[in-house]
């Protein structure tokens, strides 16, 4: 936090009579910050500064986030013992107390409504060994199918479509090092500027030394001020965008025949469709200029290398995974991927959104990126687990699903481990219902969440500070966070939690760990010859390396830098084009009169995912301190807002108050609202639950409202 | 760990720029000689030309002097030329004959001016446009002398030739090809630079080639191949500069036009590297000096163990003559795979030309005005893509006064990881002079986190340079009597424990015996705030809560009944009035905060007065504050609620002074916001309460009790950090609202402020308590 200004305090603030310094890394965005907490002691006071370390990433950058990322985990409202629910009270119990409850309500319920009744929702913030151990917990401990994590609600698009479309999904095909000498730069549906503020200098750089930087976005944030060209279109029309562009290309000749030939399927019937394509047409669709398309197609492909990025602007749509596969497209049209300085990236939002995506939380998943519907994946991973293969439950269903469910009576019991379903989910009200529904729900956190307020029993976890474990980037490295902290309370590590679980169930054999590192150990074997193979990879190498890009098959092998200089990862070595027509979703959100605006939501700097731990932080809280509307003035006047007051806005699910922020830089038909908070400034109460029919993904980027002022 | 011993042989720009980036990058590393074939210490070779026209002198020009070689611990040998370089040996030899070994050697030894080998060129009169020397043999010889020709219409040449008109010299040049600058300007800009001249007073002689310099022992005229004659008597040879090996060669190292060097700036031999225009670098000779500079960084990162490599430089050119304004870059002419865009403007004599090859410029020449050269320097070297739409909008200035930072609000953030607003950013490059992004980054930490906004801080910076900034530094002194700032006088009180005017004046050495208007009533704040239980007001008179008054300029004093927003209760105002008639009291006032004052009491009466009234006071003070009012407007069941809150605040902030007056309102309608004046408003909304000051909401909670502890700590804090008289909005415009809301979100500091203020409160009750009657 900034010093204080307080003059009195400059005598009593001097003398610093100890101070204790521990290695970290940031439990925020992809970017994994490597920092310091140094804790010093003032009289009697206890004064902590977040400092950033010196990485092969960040490069000892932090942003706001980081610096202050101390302020909620030592926060006084930490949770420090197991809860009970009595009523709408909760009462502090004893671990034995929270076990012995657990073993009772999760036999019970096993035994009267069926297996799969019990469910774990998971989590992109916790380590890749508790993600691991948490699927490994599930099948084997509850021997359940229903097991998903926020994930789905965050990178299912972009994993989904990198696996379609080369046939392995690592969020960044080349190392961030390599931005800076690209020459031409697409950034589709992302703020990094705000959401991973320590990339920007990769970017900066890149433009220092002449790149063209493109970004498509229907606001003007303060990644757009960095482009050359902003592509304001209308949301959720990005597929029409790369489309137009792809027929561009094609109509000029301006793609790269022999990567076309040699390293790629399906170009023809891509090919044979874009040409049923009017650009005409492309521009009443996206209220993006010809002008603009032509441009991005020109210097795309004239430039000698290219990078496209795409966030959730593109992928949390009901047609996500077809989005990012129709700009895929546009890199393999021009041979611009598998190369120095040309390639793709996801931007990951969760901290551990790539690691958690590959060992096992995904409902059809298991370990190493293996599929749980391979008969071979399965009997590998029964093999490493020590059960018969029959006994590895089937493929459950997604996030959201898994509410609906729920609401169905399928699944009446819930583990939910270091997330806020309640908040973070399309369609909040079915979810706060669902969970109402429920006849146990577990919830694992450090604070009494919106969500952990619905629970029976709550149970306290160590954050960041306190618990060890690695966590794999934005690029695809794998990091290992150090932590030695002193735990809080008795609150204990999530592994731990399950470990203790397990052996109530009577699994305890085969969760027999004391250490995160060996959870890491029995993991490496799990991910061997998987796509996401850690094999090769020991926190030993990781702490010599300062982290190892996946995938890293053998002990002397150092990982990989930058994927597809030969072959893609399908069978056939090639990549697979995709005919993604633009109306391919029927059911996308309309306008019309009763919804006449469209409403996007995302990030602000300061925030992150539900709010959960940056309200906690005085610091961030400080910067946002409610949620706001974006609008622009014309259609501000036009619907009766003025500036600064209360707005209800209203969709077909659901209503909320949010104050008005008026501004010219947002398109005139949409309206923008930040998720981070709750109650009735919870967007994504909004939200419909159409969903992704690839990947299960919420069209969270696009709904239509309509706006009254609420006074 | 012992020094290496590092010899540099020439005393030119390059090297000494790259001695100068090596002390920076680490000075431990070597001991250091340089050897100079000229008296001087080092001097900006490419500004003698500016000497020549009198626009600066040699003094101007030095670049380093005896000074900073000895404060830098460099042993210069001037005058001395190196002879020999034994590379077996790492051992050179002087022609003074002196031998010095070394660790490393840097050769810089420049280039000579060229020649041409004309019958007649060792006459008197004949000289070359090299050195601080030549350019004096210049002045004298114009002393004596009327007629000068300049043999080179190349960049030195015209410089050259400027200068001697400035001598008042008839002044002809001879030049080869059919135009001025023929390697960096097209016809147009060639035509328009020659007339420019020739109105200066220059003749021309194109297409010509010198013959013979003619005369006995000193000059007198030339001739030229096709038989025509000037008459002259000086010939200034500026036909060009070739790098001067022939120490290097006889040394064995490898020599094309240059001396051959790889990207680390390292010859062939091991321990040997050379820099400036004695180097040949992939093929290229450099003659200017910022491809000097740029190689004297990666030389000197080399030497200090960082990594960096010079990959080649973009040559530009920019004529330093005066009333010459011309700058061109790549290339110049067209070609079948070129399109260009221009702007020729004959009256003003201005043109402008960039030449594209497909969405890329290739080169570009300004004539007349310079002011895009930067621009355009840049997208040429880094190779910009530039679409068609955007080609013709090269050519439009650059309007740095409508960028985002120059438009942004001083108040705003441009650095939000370490709060940083733009007001800040400006002090500080206006008072500590700061000239780089680094320099701002390293001073007010803007950019220094995620490195986000450095893009704007370069906008910004480029902004406060350009010619639409205005600003300048204030003046911080707290009053006449001293040179410290506020805040340094404040916090040397706290920090010496000074508990009296006396002590302030004699140890912060006061200019005045007693102070000022200014720094007067400022002191008796900030005493009275660090040592409440020491500082009595004499004004105040004060037994308990129902006995006490303040006594005004007339000796006579004032009570003030606690009332909370104007709320008089029957009984109360009975036995007001009752007091009145009977202490025989005229009149009372009702004050602008609400108030009912009771004046001109005798101090005999004040205590048999309260006796009588036999109510709570309000213990009226300057600062202190008056009272926190609720609109009549307020309906009535609202008031009630209102009036606890009042109550609450008011009672915990008696006897506190405060920075400035202010005003405290309260409401329950968003309506009275914009009604109403106040310095901080406390509104009550269907989801509980809110804090609002300068049109902004500083922070909201749904609990009555929370926003009664917000508003106490936020007026600690007010008091504890705000400069005397400065105002709530003041104040927070300067320490911004998310620095305070940053203290107030803060649990722990908000009851610590809270707690402070009770003591504060105690302790001036306190002694108040012990006033003499």
């Amino acid at each position: 936090m900034t010093e204080l200004m307080l003059k009195y305090f400059r005598d009593k603030q001097q003398k610093v009579e100890s101070e204790n310094i521990y290695d970290t890394q940031c439990p925020y965005c992809s970017m994994q910050c490597k920092m310091q907490l140094i804790e010093q002691r003032i009289v009697s006071r206890k004064k902590q500064k977040t400092i950033g370390k010196d990485n092969p990433t960040s490069q000892g950058r932090l942003c706001v986030k980081g610096m202050n990322a101390h302020q909620h985990a030592l926060h006084q409202d930490r949770l420090k013992q197991p809860m009970r629910r009595i009523g709408d009270e909760f009462e502090p119990i004893s671990w034995e107390e929270a076990y012995q409850l657990i073993t009772e309500q999760f036999v019970n319920i096993q035994r009267e409504d069926g297996k799969d009744a019990l469910s774990v929702y998971g989590s992109a913030s916790i380590t890749n060994e508790e993600a691991y151990l948490l699927g490994k917990f599930a099948r084997v401990a509850l021997e359940t199918k229903h097991i998903d994590y926020n994930g789905r609600l965050c990178m299912a698009s972009a994993a989904t479509a990198a696996n379609l479309t080369f046939g392995i999904d690592r969020g960044f095909t080349n190392t961030l090092q390599e931005i800076p000498d690209t020459r031409c730069i697409i950034l589709a549906g992302t703020n990094i500027a705000e959401c991973q503020p320590t990339i920007m200098p990769y970017f900066e750089k890149a433009k220092e030394n002449g790149a063209y930087i493109i970004a498509i976005d229907p606001r003007e944030t303060r990644t757009t001020e960095l482009a050359d060209l902003h592509i304001k279109n209308i949301p959720g029309s990005d597929i029409a965008i790369a489309n137009g562009i792809l027929k561009i290309l094609i109509d000029l000749d301006l793609i790269d025949h022999d990567f076309i030939a040699e390293r790629t399927e399906d170009f023809t019937e891509v090919k044979k469709y874009i040409e049923t394509i009017n650009l005409d047409d492309v521009v009443k669709t996206t209220g993006v200029s010809l002008d603009s398309l032509y441009q991005t197609a020109l210097v795309f492909s004239r430039e000698p290398s290219g990078m496209i990025f795409t966030a959730r602007g593109i992928e949390q749509q009901i047609n996500g995974t077809e989005t990012v596969r129709s700009f895929l497209n546009l890199l393999l049209a021009t041979g611009k991927i598998g190369k120095e300085a040309s390639g793709y990236g996801a931007i990951t939002g969760q901290g551990n959104g790539q690691g958690a995506r590959e060992h096992g939380q995904k409902a059809d998943q298991l370990p190493g990126y293996r599929s749980i519907e391979n008969v071979a994946d399965r009997q590998y991973i029964a093999n490493v687990w020590g059960i018969e293969e029959q006994q590895l439950p089937g493929k459950g269903v997604s996030a959201y699903e898994m509410f609906e469910k729920v609401i169905a009576g399928e699944i009446t019991s819930m583990f939910v481990v270091c997330s806020n379903p309640i908040v973070s989910n399309p369609n909040a009200n079915l979810i706060k219902k669902a969970l109402k529904q429920l006849r146990f729900l577990v919830v694992s956190d450090l604070f009494l969440s919106e969500t952990a307020k619905l629970a029976d029993l709550v149970l306290p976890a160590t954050s960041y500070l306190e618990d060890e474990g690695t966590v794999t980037n934005v690029e695809g490295r794998v990091m290992l966070r150090e932590a030695s902290y002193p735990i809080q309370g008795e609150a204990k590590h999530d592994w731990e939690i399950l470990c203790d679980i397990a052996h109530q169930l009577g699994k305890g054999d085969y969760f027999d760990f004391s250490h995160a590192e060996e959870i890491f150990e029995e993991l490496r074997i799990a991910t061997k010859g998987g796509k996401a193979d850690y094999s090769g990879i020991t926190y030993e190498k990781l702490r010599q390396e300062q982290g190892v890009l996946w995938p890293c098959p053998s002990p002397d092998s150092t990982g990989t830098a930058r994927l597809f200089e030969k072959n893609f990862a399908h069978k056939n070595g090639k990549a697979q084009m995709a005919v993604v027509p633009y109306q391919s979703i029927k059911n996308k959100p309309r306008l019309s009169k009763e919804y006449p605006l469209y409403l996007t939501t995302g990030r602000v700097m300061s925030h992150y995912l539900t709010g959960e731990q940056t309200r906690k932080s005085p610091s961030l809280a400080a910067r946002d301190i409610e949620a706001f509307l974006e609008i622009h003035p014309h259609t501000a006047e036009k619907y009766g807002i003025e500036a600064d007051s209360l707005v209800r806005v209203t969709s077909a699910k659901g209503w909320i108050i949010v104050r008005s922020r008026i501004s010219k830089a947002i398109r005139k038909d949409t309206v923008f609202v930040p998720f981070h908070w709750t109650e009735k400034q919870n967007v994504n109460q909004l939200v419909s639950d159409e969903l992704d029919p690839y990947c299960r993904m919420p069209g969270f980027k696009m709904s239509v409202v309509r706006l009254s002022p609420a006074n | 760990m012992k020094k290496q011993h590092l010899v540099m042989i020439g005393n030119g720009m390059a090297g000494l720029r790259t001695i100068e980036f090596l002390l920076k990058e680490n000075s431990d590393l070597y001991d250091i000689t340089i050897f100079g074939s000229e008296p001087y210490t080092n001097y900006s070779r490419i500004m003698l030309s500016s000497v020549l026209q009198g626009e600066a002198t040699f003094a101007d020009i030095m670049l380093n002097d005896w000074h900073w070689y000895e404060e830098n611990n460099i042993t210069l040998y001037p005058n001395e030329t190196v002879v020999q370089i034994d590379s077996s040996q790492q051992v050179i030899t002087t022609d003074k004959e002196r031998q010095t070994s070394y660790d490393k050697l840097i050769i810089a030894t420049g280039s000579n001016p060229f020649i041409l080998p004309l019958p007649g060129n060792d006459k008197d009169g004949v000289m070359a446009f090299r050195t601080i020397d030549d350019c004096k043999a210049m002045f004298n010889a114009a002393k004596k002398h009327s007629t000068a020709t300049v043999i080179g219409g190349g960049l030195l040449g015209l410089e050259a030739a400027r200068g001697l008109l400035q001598l008042n010299m008839n002044v002809h040049v001879v030049h080869l090809a059919d135009k001025l600058l023929n390697n960096q300007l097209d016809t147009t800009a060639a035509k328009l630079l020659q007339q420019t001249l020739e109105q200066q007073g220059m003749t021309f002689h194109l297409k010509k080639e010198s013959a013979e310099i003619l005369g006995d022992a000193s000059v007198k005229g030339l001739r030229f191949k096709d038989g025509s004659i000037i008459d002259t008597d000086l010939v200034i040879m500026a036909v060009g500069i070739r790098p001067n090996v022939k120490l290097a060669q006889s040394a064995g190292l490898q020599i094309n036009r240059g001396i051959l060097v790889n990207d680390y700036l390292e010859t062939n031999i091991a321990n040997i590297y050379a820099v400036g225009e004695c180097v040949e670098h992939r093929g290229t000779v450099y003659g200017l000096v910022k491809p000097l500079y740029e190689q004297a960084e990666v030389l000197a990162k080399k030497l200090t163990n960082n990594t960096a490599s010079y990959n080649g430089s973009t040559l530009y050119t920019q004529l330093k003559i005066s009333g010459v304004q011309l700058f061109s870059v790549g290339k110049m002419n067209e070609t079948s795979d070129t399109k260009s865009i221009y702007t020729y403007d004959e009256i003003g004599k201005t043109y402008k030309k960039v030449l594209f090859e497909e969405d890329k410029a290739v080169g570009a020449v300004l004539y007349g005005d310079t002011s895009l050269s930067g621009k355009l320097l840049d997208i040429i070297q880094k190779q910009k893509f530039i679409p068609d739409q955007k080609k013709s909008t090269l050519l439009q200035p650059v309007k740095i006064e409508e960028s985002y930072a120059a438009k942004l609000p001083k108040s705003e953030h441009i650095c939000t990881c370490n709060s940083v607003s733009k007001g800040a950013i400006i002090e500080r490059v206006l008072t500590n002079n700061l000239r780089s992004v680094n320099e701002i980054k390293q001073d007010t930490k803007a950019s220094s986190s995620c490195g986000g906004c450095k893009p704007v801080v370069q906008e910004l910076l480029t902004y406060m340079q350009s010619d639409y900034f205005h600003e300048t530094v204030k003046d911080h002194r707290f009053c006449t009597c001293t040179v410290m700032t506020e805040d340094e006088v404040v916090d040397a009180i706290q920090k010496q424990q000074l508990t009296s005017f006396d002590l302030i004046f004699d140890h912060l050495n006061w200019q005045t015996t007693s102070g000022c208007a200014t720094c007067q009533p400022a002191l008796h704040y900030y005493l009275e705030m660090f040592y409440p239980e020491r500082h009595r007001n004499t004004d105040f008179l004060y037994v308990d809560p129902k006995t006490n008054g303040y006594k005004e300029e007339d000796g006579t004093y004032t009570i003030v009944p606690q009332l909370y927003s104007g709320k008089v209760p029957i009984d109360q105002l009975k036995r007001i009035s009752d007091g009145l008639i009977d202490y025989d009291i005229a009149a009372i006032t009702l004050s602008t905060d609400q108030r009912i004052k009771i004046t001109g009491i005798k101090k005999q009466d004040v205590r048999s007065l309260c006796n009588a009234l036999n109510m709570t006071l309000h213990s009226f003070q300057p600062h202190s504050l008056r009272s926190i009012q609720i609109p009549e407007s307020t309906l009535r069941r609202d008031q009630e609620k209102l009036l606890s809150l009042v109550e609450k605040i008011e009672s915990r902030t008696e006897f506190i002074n405060f920075p400035a007056t202010m005003i405290i309102k309260a409401f329950c309608s968003k309506q009275d916001l914009s009604e109403h004046l106040f310095d901080l408003a406390l509104l009550q909304t269907n989801g509980g309460w809110e804090l609002v000051s300068n049109r902004r909401i500083l922070c909201k909670t749904d609990k009555e009790e929370d926003i009664v502890q917000l508003v106490l700590a936020f007026l600690q804090y007010y008091r504890r950090t705000a400069n005397f008289t400065e105002k709530i909005t003041q104040w927070m415009e300067r320490s911004g609202i998310v620095h305070i809301r940053e203290v107030l979100f803060d649990d722990e500091l908000q009851q610590m402020l809270r707690e402070d203020l009770y003591q504060d409160q105690q302790k001036r009750k306190h002694s108040f308590a012990h006033q003499p009657q």
